[in-house]
């Protein structure tokens, strides 16, 4: 490895943002101008930022697109931070440092791509597939599940996807535009969703592949914790791989401090390795 | 406009020459280079950096969560998560540019041996300087241990002075009744600078589930909210230092050019970043330039004069609380 092969790859930038958006659930959707980071932006990536000045410690989220000289956040006000965040107004500017971590590895064309997101876990999955989007990928499907209103409008599917019941027809119009078949989940019986939790949507899904098919499929996760086991069960059953977007509490985003270690189990035992830049994507049979 | 009375800012610390009084403090950078992913930071703006704390086996470090923010501060549990000396000396070292600063290697261990052991080894590498961390609030054997018993502390320093040439620097805790007494036995046993102050111990809670927010239950408080206790123990520990010419690297909470010149004033001859890096990873830059325009404003040339130049109201106390 080259000494410094690392340097200069994650920008510190004023982000000032364009556009505000609330959704219900405390749910809000921000466009920072960001022009470095958004020119190097990759999904799977976060920026780590400054909520407000009297919060002086930068909070990690997730990069929901990247375009021209911005990127988009989608999070949900939960904590501290967010729900400074939350309070910004348009004009506003806020220093980030981005972009931070390893991405997702985008699998080729010949490959099923999967995608699974949850909640506050589905915006650098709508990142991912903007990308396989651009690059003409025609075998992904995404399921996205949420307990609360999704932050878009649902509109009905276009796309046919087999292995479905035929009322579950809610999908996310961006993907849809993208030409990416996909579909909702949820518990709370929001019409057109999957009622159920998201991965046994995306259990349908795989089984009405070819199993040489599935066994080929890439799965990208983000999305709580017992979602990301679940979706690693799935993996192991369908004998797939699996990749796996991770949250940790984070002081220095750039793997100074150590603070947002997780076990990882690797072939030469227990490791305990930095979310930030040794993730946040990880091999999901290394995390579960 | 450069002219040629431009303010030196930098120093000679232990024979070291340091471009600037700033040092990258153990723990906050890794092992030197994770820093540099930042765009526009360079390891030419500080005097020196710190590496993390090593063991002489490899360490997991604690289990999450490992770090909370608190009002002005941020408490943290890491537990010293390491490769082990070898690991750092074999895999690490090799990757850092000694052009660009100097690197103190920062030595951690459960037993008097262990500290001189993995001392000895740091002897033979390319580490500027080493830094004796006994003070370490997150793990159960050593650090803290040995640095709240004065006795203990001496050993510790007296073994690792045999294990090596290099500049030795021992790092106090604050956590402990007498701070300049602990001083006065490392200095005596060997150490030939301090870096005063390491954390404070702390804890947060989580009020729903009743648990401490830390894997580790307690933590080590930094960050502005430390500065006063900082300041004050410094200063103690200059009061110690002072007829001997040892220097004092001053930490806790320094997030600008003014908190840095507090702390030259109180007795530090350098001035360790940590926090306020996780705030501004650019903020060296800005505290460099800052000092330099005060230098300029009180017509000096360079930061010696500044170094302990305090004019206290009356006699110092010392460490007596009850002033």
């Amino acid at each position: 490895m080259r000494p410094n092969s690392h340097r200069g790859t994650i920008f510190l930038e004023e982000g000032e943002i364009l556009q505000r958006t609330a959704y219900e659930g405390e749910q809000y959707l921000l466009r920072l101008r960001a022009p470095a980071c958004a020119k190097a932006a990759r999904p799977g990536q976060f920026i780590h930022l400054r909520c407000q000045e009297a919060l002086p410690l930068r909070r990690p989220l997730s990069i929901l697109r990247a375009q021209a000289d911005w990127i988009e956040l989608l999070f949900r006000a939960v904590g501290r931070g967010t729900r400074a965040l939350a309070r910004q107004p348009v004009g506003a500017r806020l220093s980030l440092l981005g972009p931070i971590g390893q991405p997702f590895q985008l699998p080729s064309s010949e490959k099923p791509v999967l995608l699974i997101g949850g909640g506050i876990g589905i915006p650098p999955l709508v990142f991912a597939a903007q990308i396989l989007h651009r690059r003409n990928h025609g075998r992904v499907f995404a399921a996205f599940g949420s307990e609360i209103p999704f932050p878009f409008a649902p509109k009905p599917a276009e796309f046919l996807v087999s292995g479905l019941p035929p009322d579950v027809i809610a999908a996310m119009p961006l993907l849809e535009d993208w030409g990416i078949p996909n579909r909702l989940a949820s518990q709370q019986g929001y019409p057109g969703c999957f009622s159920g939790y998201v991965t046994d949507l995306a259990r349908r899904w795989l089984q009405s592949l070819e199993p040489t098919a599935a066994a080929q499929t890439e799965i990208l996760a983000c999305g709580p914790q017992p979602m990301l086991a679940a979706a690693a069960d799935l993996a192991r059953a369908f004998g797939c791989a699996c990749q796996v977007s991770l949250e940790a509490f984070m002081a220095c985003g750039v793997g100074g401090c150590a603070g947002c270690a997780v076990d990882v189990h690797t072939a030469q035992g227990l490791a305990r390795k930095r979310v930030c830049v040794d993730g946040p994507v990880f091999d999901a049979h290394q995390i579960f | 406009m450069q002219t040629a009375s431009a303010p030196q800012l930098g120093l000679d610390f232990c024979g070291l020459s340091f471009a600037t009084p700033l040092v990258l403090l153990s723990g906050c950078v890794g092992f030197g280079e994770e820093y540099t992913r930042v765009q526009g930071f360079s390891h030419r703006e500080v005097g020196a950096v710190c590496l993390k704390g090593t063991t002489l086996a490899p360490r997991l470090g604690n289990a999450p969560h490992r770090l909370c923010e608190t009002p002005g501060g941020l408490l943290n549990a890491i537990g010293l998560q390491n490769p082990g000396v070898d690991a750092v000396i074999r895999d690490i070292l090799p990757r850092l540019d000694f052009s660009e600063t100097r690197f103190i290697a920062n030595v951690s261990g459960s037993t008097v041996e262990e500290y001189a052991e993995v001392t000895r080894r740091f002897d033979d590498s390319p580490v500027d300087a080493i830094e004796i961390n006994i003070s370490c609030p997150n793990v159960k054997a050593g650090g803290v241990a040995f640095g709240n018993d004065v006795r203990m502390s001496a050993q510790v320093v007296a073994a690792c002075r045999r294990a090596t040439k290099k500049p030795l620097i021992t790092k106090l805790s604050p956590n402990q009744t007498d701070i300049a007494a602990n001083a006065r036995a490392c200095l005596e046993a060997g150490s030939d600078a301090f870096s005063v102050i390491n954390t404070l111990m702390g804890m947060a809670i989580d009020i729903e589930r009743r648990v401490p927010v830390l894997g580790n239950n307690q933590g080590g408080l930094s960050g502005p909210a430390i500065k006063p206790i900082a300041l004050l123990k410094v200063h103690q520990v200059y009061q110690v230092c002072k007829a001997h010419g040892v220097p004092i690297i001053g930490q806790g909470g320094i997030t600008s050019s003014e908190d840095a010149l507090e702390f030259l004033i109180a007795g530090a001859s350098a001035l360790g970043i940590g926090t306020a890096l996780f705030y501004d990873p650019l903020i060296c830059g800005k505290i460099n330039r800052g000092i330099a325009d005060y230098l300029r404003r009180h017509g000096l040339d360079r930061i010696d004069p500044l170094i302990g130049s305090l004019r206290l109201h009356g006699e110092f106390t010392g460490d007596s609380c009850d002033q």
